[in-house]
């Protein structure tokens, strides 16, 4: 069953070709990988399916319905969320009311501050939970936007390069966190640099190269085809 | 050419002057700096009260008004190294500390001068087609606009100012790593800007009365040239003098100056709900 | 319910903070016990003016919006209010006057905050617009002198001014003097209170968010332009209730109520206070209304230079605002003294950070 589909989408920025007819389905319940070298236009595929960008052209369907016209907050209101690639966290809030904001909609009263404090405690975050988010470190950043994103409970979750700044540890546990939550039933489409984590999460993968879909097909088959080495793959392979 | 489509031209004319002369200034320091001086009109009021003072002592009129744009782009260059070059990272706070400049200026101006100045009277000579009379000086104000588009045309495309100044507005860092003085630009175009308001009261001047608070009368003009047009002077400002000219001309004529102003506050606020990026998004297609 | 008195949006917390509320609050109830009629009026001509700058606080401190246009509200509504209460005829009628004309300038506010928001426009652009309409409107007033202006049998009479509405009236009773300031010391407490409750509720939470980050807001499924706009549509409604009472209280307005310098005083008392509180700004505002109104009696120019050096001093010095600033040492001071120096380090740090 393909929860998102994306058909045909391209999208210019003056001259600039950024993605240029892409197509793509991610399954529901799978745990998906975008992959490609710096400028392929997979930060920008994710602003176009969360709607931050609208298409020069093609549609984006979710769950079967066309959201090519929808703005990105009736999108979340879908059932997707995204954690972007730079951290967008509310910096001048306390971290434990950055989460509040996150799921004052979902839950109410006793269920919440417990909800608000499981999820501060999974993310390593409970004992900075009255700082200002501003006053983490990049990484917990990384963790709070993380963990906004999932308090919305999304039945899909979009990740643009979630480990960016944390420890080989700190990227583990990432990957471990995302797989618990895709084995709840999440589905996940991240994009990702660090080899090591792809493997360690991917059950599909798409490479993006130039705009456009480059090769795509389960981990270790992408992980083999040459052309794929070539591109991207050939100075990451060695470490 | 036939009488009345002169008399329209002469009417446009008259309003794309004021529009053009009162924004200029204001449009160059937010195109530059992304500052919008709030104390514009008291630059554009110092302009005003300079000319005639000037030629209340015997200078002729004209040069009153050059010395008079001059002595406003001096006064702007030490506001902006007084107080705006603080705020280039805090574009709210500059508002508002201009904005508490031009209470300042305009609320001492009243206690000092007092609310009434003698007027120096429009420069005497009309000219008659096909039986309407027109103003000789109302075309000199247009010449005028057209000779300050020019000058910053020639300012900012030909001179070596020009290319550096456009190079800080595109991206200051960058420019200030390849040698350019960054400060000294801000300075220099903080200056222009409250000089050409400076100009617009001096050109003014003798066509109104003189009190402390006559800014005001600009300012709204001034301002929603500047939201149509946006950053550009050029591509933004000039464009946008013409549509925001055509539309008050049109009510001018046929329901008065207050209908004229209201109509033309009511077309920016549509606008900026079709065209957020305002019209120069339009004219220039930015890769962006 | 109550609890949302106190939160993350409020300074003021704790049985401290409310003792203190408490006593100024029986301060302000028996004022009129010692004072002579004439202060009292005066004193609720202070008051008429807090609940504009509690709108502007609401929208520039919580929602990020600096708005200009406080004046322009103040107008419709303080305009509406005589032209509804000398069309239907005084008496109790005034009250419904006064709630009509508040909501004529929040519908203002909602078609004008409608196209500013859809459109995009924020930061700057937002506050000249809003002066724009501001100045614009009390131009047009300020043209109406000629005897053809007039809505029923109420004359606009140009910069002279609108005269001869009833003030507030319930039966045969006039609401002025202690009354009045009884009736704004009352309606200053509950939007006081009310205010408190919105920012530290849900809508709160949004409404804060947004300032900071509104594309992350929008992210967590929120349609931001809807809360932009209700934040715009009350803190605007309250400079409305400000002008209708204006009105009321003097049975008198001039277009030199909406246009420069008006517009720009709402600023100063917010700007000076502190913008980020909703304490501050009461406190702030009615200190700086106050001194205003003392040095006024002797020249108006003087305290108007006055207000000006403020806002720049203000920017320049303490851009947060200096009784914000105050209200934060002393209660850095406080709490310093029972848990050590590690939190003043904390909230100075908390502070700097805010500043950026």
């Amino acid at each position: 069953m393909a929860l998102v589909e994306v058909k045909g989408v391209s999208k210019r920025f003056g001259g600039l070709t950024a993605v240029s007819g892409v197509d793509l389905t991610v399954n529901a319940g799978e745990v998906h990988c975008l992959i490609g070298p710096n400028g392929a236009g997979k930060s920008t595929l994710f602003k176009l399916i969360v709607g931050l960008y609208p298409p020069t052209e093609g549609s984006i369907l979710f769950d079967s319905v066309d959201i090519t016209k929808e703005r990105p907050y009736a999108r979340v209101q879908r059932g997707m969320s995204i954690k972007m690639q730079a951290p967008s966290v509310f910096k001048e809030l306390p971290v434990r009311q950055n989460i509040q904001t996150a799921l004052q909609e979902r839950l109410s009263g006793a269920e919440r501050i417990a909800e608000e404090n499981r999820l501060l405690t999974l993310l390593n975050l409970a004992p900075d939970s009255d700082k200002l988010a501003g006053a983490l470190s990049h990484g917990q950043q990384q963790w709070l936007e993380i963990g906004m994103a999932l308090a919305l409970k999304p039945h899909l979750l979009l990740l643009d390069e979630p480990t960016a700044g944390m420890s080989p540890e700190e990227t583990y546990k990432t990957g471990e966190l995302i797989k618990s939550f895709n084995a709840e039933g999440m589905t996940v489409l991240v994009v990702e640099h660090d080899m090591a984590f792809v493997r360690q999460v991917a059950q599909r993968v798409t490479v993006l190269h130039l705009g456009k879909i480059f090769a795509r097909g389960d981990l270790e088959s992408i992980l083999q085809d040459e052309k794929v080495a070539e591109i991207y793959l050939g100075k990451t392979h060695a470490h | 050419m036939s009488a009345e489509v002169f008399s329209v031209f002469y009417q446009f004319a008259d309003v794309f002057a004021f529009l053009i002369l009162s924004a200029a200034g204001l449009a160059i320091v937010f195109g530059m700096m992304g500052v919008i001086n709030m104390a514009h009109g008291e630059f554009i009021m110092c302009g005003a009260y300079v000319t005639v003072g000037l030629v209340n002592l015997g200078v002729p009129l004209a040069i009153a008004q050059i010395l008079a744009a001059v002595t406003a782009g001096l006064i702007g260059v030490l506001v902006e190294f007084l107080v705006v070059r603080r705020f280039y990272k805090r574009p709210l706070d500059s508002l508002l500390a201009t904005w508490g400049l031009s209470l300042i200026v305009t609320q001492s101006m009243l206690l000092i001068v007092g609310s009434a100045v003698r007027g120096i009277g429009t420069p005497e000579g009309s000219f008659a087609i096909g039986g309407y009379t027109f103003s000789t000086y109302r075309l000199v104000l247009f010449g005028c606009a057209v000779a300050v588009l020019a000058g910053l045309y020639i300012i900012f495309m030909k001179t070596r100012f020009g290319v550096i100044a456009r190079a800080t507005m595109q991206n200051a860092a960058m420019a200030k790593a390849l040698g350019a003085r960054t400060g000294r630009i801000y300075a220099i175009s903080f200056g222009i800007g409250t000089g050409l308001a400076g100009l617009c009261g001096a050109l003014y001047a003798p066509t109104m009365t003189l009190i402390p608070t006559m800014g005001a009368t600009f300012v709204v003009e001034s301002f929603v040239t500047v939201v149509i047009g946006g950053a550009n002077v050029l591509l933004g400002t000039a464009p946008a003098a013409v549509f925001l000219a055509m539309i008050r001309m049109a009510l001018n004529a046929s329901y008065g100056q207050i209908i004229g102003q209201i109509g033309m506050l009511v077309a920016v606020i549509l606008i900026i709900r079709v065209l957020p990026e305002g019209l120069s998004s339009v004219l220039v297609r930015r890769g962006r | 319910m109550f609890k949302l008195l106190e939160g993350p949006q409020t300074l003021g917390r704790g049985r401290m903070f409310w003792s203190c509320f408490l006593v100024g609050l029986g301060a302000a109830l028996t004022y009129p016990l010692f004072a002579d009629s004439y202060d009292v009026g005066n004193f609720a001509y202070f008051l008429i003016w807090i609940f504009m700058a509690l709108g502007l606080c609401l929208m520039w401190g919580y929602g990020g919006m600096l708005s200009f246009g406080q004046t322009l509200f103040f107008g419709i509504a303080g305009y509406g209010y005589g032209v509804l209460a000398i069309n239907m005829g005084g008496g109790s009628a005034t009250i419904a006057a006064l709630v009509l004309s508040v909501v004529l300038a929040m519908i203002a506010a909602g078609i004008l905050g409608y196209f500013m928001i859809w459109g995009g426009i924020n930061g700057i652009f937002f506050g000249i617009v809003t002066l724009s309409a501001t100045l614009v409107l009390a131009f047009f007033l300020g043209q109406t002198a000629g005897p053809e202006w007039h809505i029923g049998p109420a004359r606009l009479n140009g910069f002279n001014g609108m005269k001869g509405m009833d003030p507030l009236t319930v039966g045969d009773f006039y609401i002025e003097g202690s009354a009045l300031y009884y009736v704004m010391v009352a309606l200053i407490v509950i939007v006081y209170l009310a205010l408190r409750m919105l920012v530290n509720s849900g809508i709160g939470n949004v409404i804060v968010a947004t300032r900071e980050n509104p594309q992350r807001a929008e992210m967590l499924g929120y349609d931001v332009r809807k809360y932009q706009l209700l934040t715009f549509v009350i803190g605007s409604g309250l400079a409305g209730l400000s002008g209708a009472l204006y009105t009321s209280w003097g049975q008198f307005i001039t277009p030199s109520s909406i246009g420069l310098p008006a517009a720009a005083m709402p600023i100063v008392w917010v700007a000076f206070s502190g913008r980020s509180d909703l304490t501050a700004t009461l406190v702030g505002s009615f200190l700086l209304l106050f001194g205003f109104q003392t040095i006024t009696v002797y020249s108006q120019q003087a305290a108007l230079v006055l207000m000006g050096a403020l806002l720049l001093a203000t920017v320049m010095l303490a851009p947060q605002g200096f009784v914000l600033g105050i209200g934060k040492l002393v209660a850095d001071w406080s709490r310093g003294r029972r848990r050590g120096d590690g939190d003043v380090i904390a909230e100075a740090g908390r502070l700097q950070s805010e500043e950026s």
